[in-house]
């Protein structure tokens, strides 16, 4: 079953030239039995996934796709993962996406795939993170629902979730800066906010949330406003731990539990005094 | 030499067995708000007609609006859809128009009736014809919702005709105007 997206040639054009370019990088010959690898047939793109035994074979039999032939998009997904290990280093830049892709055994050109400025790099790296939350709170949701955990009170299960997601900004916290500056290229807005309101939405669905008036987007506003300015107070955070952003962060979801509280208490106040006001002209007019 | 291939930055949200989100997100949005306005229709009608002798046909009318928002808005948490923006304008326009049409009296909310459920009935229509072209068996449950709601919307429709809505004077300049606001309230609802 094949599921490709893009036209098969190119690919194999792109992904040939650059193995040619790598043969005094290349760990293992190129494999001309391609047939072991007929039962992993790629099917859109499998994040998680690392290549296993020999290097699927690209160039097939007179320039013929394999089975097993990995598309382009897979291909850079497997660069950028493997670059991340460079970016402490490098920055969230081209040499890191170079690095990467050596570790890989391919040609440092194949960095030439991407724009110089490192934008997939984090984009790539955002999509990750959003996608391991995801899967902590839905792990985290099949146990409430096994039973086997408490549900949390929603200000506690907002502030974990933002803190976890931060927390894996850490070992990139040094260069962090350079990829909010990348995010906020106009270039890169759409996917960036794409990004970052999924996050939250998630966020919000896992907590429970099932507002279908104006309060949706309140709820989602708010939360936003406080991942980001909670972000930010990170990354100028010199404490152990980052004690002084997680307290940042609890006082920021406090002060909006209780925004949310008073609004709901001025509400009923402001239909009493409504009541109050028709009961008296009721009053005035039976007089 | 770029190769400026587009990275596909997946959203966290997997797709649902096949089922297209973008479809069903417009859909259950568009429908959603047309149920909040439906709503807010006869609650300004009752307002100014509530105790009048049609009270109770309104009322009766009403209450089936009310389970329709009930059904669309556990769509909407189910599907995960995003509602309309526009929601608090529907709500105040909602209900100034159905006190408006009441304040021209019994006609002219059974007038109002009339031309709001035509633009609902023909506006489920459009969406079965849509869903059926896309794939019946994938969209079974929403077409069976939405075609039971098109049956009540359409009595709703005959009802307003049963009591004298075209004997409204202006009736025909009325119900264009109407029918042109909701057309318009469609469009901005699927969209923002």
């Amino acid at each position: 079953v094949r599921s490709q997206q893009y036209p098969p040639v190119r690919a194999l054009q792109a992904s040939a030239v650059l193995r040619r370019a790598s043969d005094e990088h290349k760990k293992e010959p190129l494999t001309s039995s391609s047939q072991q690898h007929f039962d992993s047939p790629p099917a859109g793109h499998q994040p998680e996934q690392e290549p296993q035994g020999p290097h699927p074979s690209y160039t097939g039999q007179g320039g013929q796709e394999s089975e097993d032939y990995e598309s382009e998009e897979q291909l850079q997904h497997r660069i950028l993962t493997a670059a991340l290990e460079f970016v402490p280093e490098h920055g969230w830049t081209a040499e890191a996406i170079a690095e990467g892709a050596k570790t890989l055994g391919l040609s440092v050109a194949a960095a030439g795939m991407f724009h110089s400025d490192g934008s997939e790099l984090v984009l790539h790296f955002v999509s990750e993170c959003n996608t391991k939350l995801s899967k902590l709170l839905e792990k985290e949701q099949k146990l409430v629902q096994l039973g086997e955990a408490e549900k949390k009170p929603l200000d506690e299960f907002l502030r974990d979730a933002v803190e976890a997601r931060l927390r894996m900004l850490i070992p990139y916290i040094e260069k962090w800066p350079q990829a909010l500056s990348v995010l906020l290229l106009p270039r890169n807005i759409p996917s960036s906010l794409n990004l970052l309101t999924s996050m939250i939405d998630d966020i919000w669905h896992y907590a429970g949330d099932q507002s279908t008036d104006f309060n949706w987007y309140t709820r989602r506003a708010v939360l936003t406003g406080i991942y980001n300015t909670t972000e930010l107070v990170m990354m100028q955070d010199s404490s152990p731990g980052f004690e002084d952003t997680w307290r940042f962060l609890e006082n920021r979801v406090a002060d909006a539990m209780t925004m949310s509280k008073t609004a709901s208490q001025v509400q009923s106040t402001g239909e009493a005094v409504v009541q109050g006001l028709m009961g008296a002209a009721v009053t005035v007019s039976n007089l | 030499p770029r190769g400026g291939a587009s990275l596909r930055l997946c959203s966290t949200r997997g797709a649902q067995e096949g089922i297209s989100k973008p479809v069903i997100d417009r859909i259950i949005r568009v429908d959603h708000a047309g149920e909040y306005g439906a709503n807010r229709i006869y609650a300004g009608q009752m307002a100014v007609l509530g105790r009048s002798s049609v009270g109770p046909v309104i009322q009766q009318m009403w209450n089936q609006e009310k389970v329709h928002l009930k059904k669309f808005n556990e769509l909407m948490v189910a599907y995960r859809v995003r509602p309309t923006v526009l929601l608090p304008f529907w709500n105040v326009a909602g209900f100034v128009l159905g006190a408006g049409s009441a304040l021209l009296g019994k006609k002219g909310a059974m007038a109002c009736t009339v031309a709001v459920e035509e633009s609902i009935s023909e506006h489920y229509n459009n969406q079965i014809r849509t869903l059926i072209e896309e794939d019946p068996e994938k969209y079974k449950e929403l077409l069976q919702v939405i075609k039971q709601f098109r049956d009540e919307e359409q009595e709703h429709h005959d009802i307003g005709l049963e009591h004298d809505a075209e004997a409204t004077p202006a009736y025909s300049v009325l119900k264009t105007a109407i029918q042109l606001g909701c057309k318009a309230a469609i469009f901005l609802s699927e969209r923002i």
